[in-house]
């Protein structure tokens, strides 16, 4: 009913009141974007910093920034437009009319607002803002040593994002599991909506811990007595890392589905091994809620050897879901489009990051690496190198589907090339700066240290991955101008919400094809391909 | 009697290898399939191999268990400690400060700098370090024994460190810890056993000496005229 109105009361209104899943997830991956230019913009002037002898910032300041930086990244950026994107594509790839509770999915959108703002708010205050990381870990975070509404405003802001983003696992979750069309059985899923029912059942599990380690937090700043000692500290990180791996596989998974589903589509088959693919993520989330306290090797305080035995096991499930890729590339008819080379760029530069991850997963190592910029290397190439890459794999295939025009494929293609050479410059040389003893987290070493070459080779390239999102930047800006009509299906795609029209209309679908496969779309090219002319 | 660092380069010489393997391969396979798919005008329909698979689930448990069973040997000696080691000393982490004291009262103070004071220790024999910090977490890591253990306040945390080779080594502390983490080092110079307790024997005589003229001045106390170089940095500048 409210949609009927909207449409007099404008553009703006449309966007923040309407409960089409949608625009709502539009909304929601274009503000994560903005994060994402603002955290980006963060890193430039840490990288400024560590190449101009820190010249640049005081510590104090640095603080903030990578504070700022870190949580940005994974609380309004990373984490949201993954959940953005199962809200705009699980409901057509399920062949539903729309999202299971759309006004919580609206309520979302609504706290990634405020807790974003509230979070960056901080910087207006007097004490500026948050300063103790985007763990917060408690003692440096209690009243005592980090004083301020910096930090109080962090706190509100972080709790914010987290309930809104449980409320959208909730939802995409729900329309997953209860509103497929007519013979979109379970095991018909394609990967993209499976990654996102394992991302949102990780969502659910663990995001409420974030939740109450906030709160104990909130509540040992002004009344004390909640988290003492060491062993509050102890508490804290428990709690904070119940939540923090798992989130790392919430920024990973919806990235593997993305990246499924480009491969398949560029290598013009199905996509290979779906079931055991299936079973990998399955067995992947479940495992990833095991492993937390592998971030807490050197605290002595965790049963190190069972955590090492959980986290190495992740090797099986991720070792699957590499052989479904490659399996789906072996004896594909190949297009080399934007989006199958980020794809690929995900593939190789993602492995680089689980690889040091099998790495620090051994505690003997972790003793030696842990906390330098050994480890700052092997998260940037799993959510960066990796995950960044899929998501702009993602974008450039599922542009024409959100806009219905195409980007533009030579952009495309100088935007992947600034970006693989722009991360390997940037993230690269860490490895060694780390092992090298490096710690993460200074505004500037001494030039004894000797690492001032290799950080001004990282500098540079950090200026290289700003000017390829600029080139990104003008892709969709002239993409929107000049447009170029995708129609419904540009790419012979293989899922429901190609069977849709770029935009989908309201309510997604005028008719449905039969859905016999994981790839309906497909079979049903195949039949007319087999058919006698 | 392994050290830390035998225990790193051990395993790093197992993972290290089979990282960069796995890595060159899987690439290798990649490149060659692109290269061949680019010229391929229809596609292969076969979509499943699950016995394959499975297969291949099973030997990747395999290099788990493999590597695990390397982790494991490694780590066991590191994380215990002797009953008798060559030297206790006892380390408090402050901001922004590391403080450590010699079973005989000498204490070396290292206060926000990147170069601190060298405290000595002996080679060859397991030093216990039991550590513990005034304040917010600290990581008391010494990257030349690819070694680091977390101080928490209120709480003691030992381990056994082992300095096979004479020298200076730094140390740094690890986990961010507020305005001045990146002034806290530390540094410890590696001694044979003889020179070490001539260093102590010193050390511990210009300690007395110190106290000495401190009561001399008649200016205060002077069982705890040592503190003369405690510092006193939490709080004060930590706003």
């Amino acid at each position: 009913m409210s949609t009927v109105a909207l449409p007099a009361r404008g553009a703006s209104l449309r966007t923040l009141a309407s409960t089409d899943h949608k625009r709502i997830a539009l909304a929601a991956g274009a503000l994560a974007f903005v994060f994402f230019l603002a955290g980006g913009m963060l890193a430039l002037v840490m990288r400024t910093q560590l190449a101009a002898d820190g010249g640049v910032v005081s510590q104090n300041t640095y603080n903030q920034l990578f504070t700022m930086h870190g949580s940005t990244m994974v609380y309004l950026f990373v984490v949201p437009v993954a959940l953005a994107a199962g809200l705009y594509f699980v409901p057509l790839q399920v062949g539903a009319p729309a999202v299971a509770g759309s006004r919580a999915a609206l309520a979302g959108l609504w706290l990634l607002a405020l807790g974003g703002a509230s979070m960056w708010s901080g910087f207006l205050t007097s004490g500026g803002a948050a300063s103790a990381s985007w763990w917060g870990f408690d003692p440096l975070s209690d009243s005592l040593h980090s004083p301020g509404s910096g930090m109080e405003l962090w706190i509100f802001g972080v709790m914010m994002v987290t309930l809104g983003q449980i409320l959208w696992a909730g939802c995409v979750l729900a329309t997953a599991l209860r509103h497929r069309a007519p013979g979109m059985t379970l095991m018909r899923m394609p990967v993209f909506t499976w990654s996102m029912v394992a991302t949102c059942l990780l969502t659910i599990f663990a995001f409420p811990a974030l939740i109450l380690a906030l709160a104990l937090l909130w509540a040992q700043r002004h009344f004390g007595g909640v988290l003492t000692g060491g062993l509050g500290a102890v508490d804290y990180q428990q709690l904070f890392w119940f939540y923090g791996h798992p989130v790392v596989y919430v920024m990973f998974f919806p990235f593997v589905g993305m990246v499924g589903e480009i491969l398949a589509t560029f290598s013009g088959r199905r996509f290979f091994g779906h079931s055991a693919f299936v079973l990998a993520l399955l067995a992947f989330a479940g495992l990833s809620m095991t492993v937390w306290a592998h971030h807490m090797f050197s605290m002595g305080q965790a049963t190190n050897k069972y955590f090492s035995l959980t986290s190495t096991a992740l090797i099986v499930p991720a070792g699957i879901e590499y052989f479904d890729f490659i399996a789906t590339i072996w004896r594909g008819a190949l297009r080399f489009t934007t989006a199958f080379l980020f794809a690929l760029g995900f593939l190789v530069q993602f492995l680089i990051g689980g690889l040091t991850g099998v790495i620090v997963a051994s505690p003997p190592l972790d003793y030696g690496l842990n906390m330098s910029y050994f480890i700052v290397a092997h998260f940037h190439y799993t959510i960066f190198a990796g995950s960044a890459f899929g998501l702009f794999g993602g974008i450039y295939y599922w542009f024409p589907k959100l806009t219905g025009v195409l980007l533009r494929e030579r952009l495309g293609k100088l935007h992947f090339a600034l970006m693989v050479i722009g991360t390997n410059l940037t993230f690269f040389p860490m490895f060694i700066l780390g092992a090298e003893g490096m710690t993460r987290r200074i505004a500037r070493y001494p030039a004894a240290t000797g690492w001032q070459g290799l950080n001004e080779l990282e500098t540079v390239g950090s200026y290289v991955i700003a000017l390829a999102v600029l080139v990104f930047l003008v892709n969709v800006a002239v993409s929107l101008r000049r447009r170029r009509p995708a129609g419904p299906d540009p790419w012979q795609g293989h899922t429901l919400e190609w069977a849709a029209s770029s935009p989908p209309p309201h309510h997604n679908f005028d008719s449905l094809p039969p859905i016999r496969s994981h790839s309906p779309l497909l079979d049903v090219r195949e039949a007319s391909e087999g058919a006698p002319a | 009697m392994p050290s830390t660092t035998h225990a790193y380069t051990h395993v790093e010489r197992v993972y290290f290898p089979i990282a960069i393997g796995v890595f060159a391969v899987i690439v290798g396979v990649l490149f060659v399939l692109l290269v061949l798919g680019a010229r391929r005008a229809r596609p292969g329909k076969r979509s499943e191999a699950l016995k394959l698979e499975s297969a291949y689930a099973i030997a990747l448990a395999g290099v788990g268990a493999f590597l695990l069973w390397t982790t494991f040997r490694a780590e066991a000696p590191i994380d215990r400690t002797v009953a008798a080691p060559g030297l206790r000393i006892h380390v408090v982490a402050a901001q922004w400060s590391w403080r450590l004291e010699y079973p005989d009262g000498v204490t070396i103070d290292a206060v926000s700098s990147w170069q601190p004071p060298a405290a000595a220790v002996p080679t060859g024999t397991e030093v216990e370090f039991s550590g513990t910090s005034a304040d917010v977490i600290h990581g008391f890591w010494v990257p030349q024994l690819h070694f680091q253990r977390q101080l928490l306040p209120g709480y003691t945390t030992s381990f056994d460190l082992i300095f096979e080779h004479g020298g200076m080594y730094g140390g740094t502390c690890s986990v961010f810890c507020g305005d001045q983490h990146s002034q806290m080092h530390f540094r410890l110079q590696a001694l044979a056993p003889a020179s070490f307790r001539q260093w102590l024997a010193a050390r511990s005589a210009a300690q007395a000496a110190a106290a000495t003229r401190l009561a001399g001045s008649a200016r205060g106390p002077t069982a705890s005229a040592v503190s003369e170089r405690t510092v006193e940095p939490p709080g004060a500048r930590a706003a």
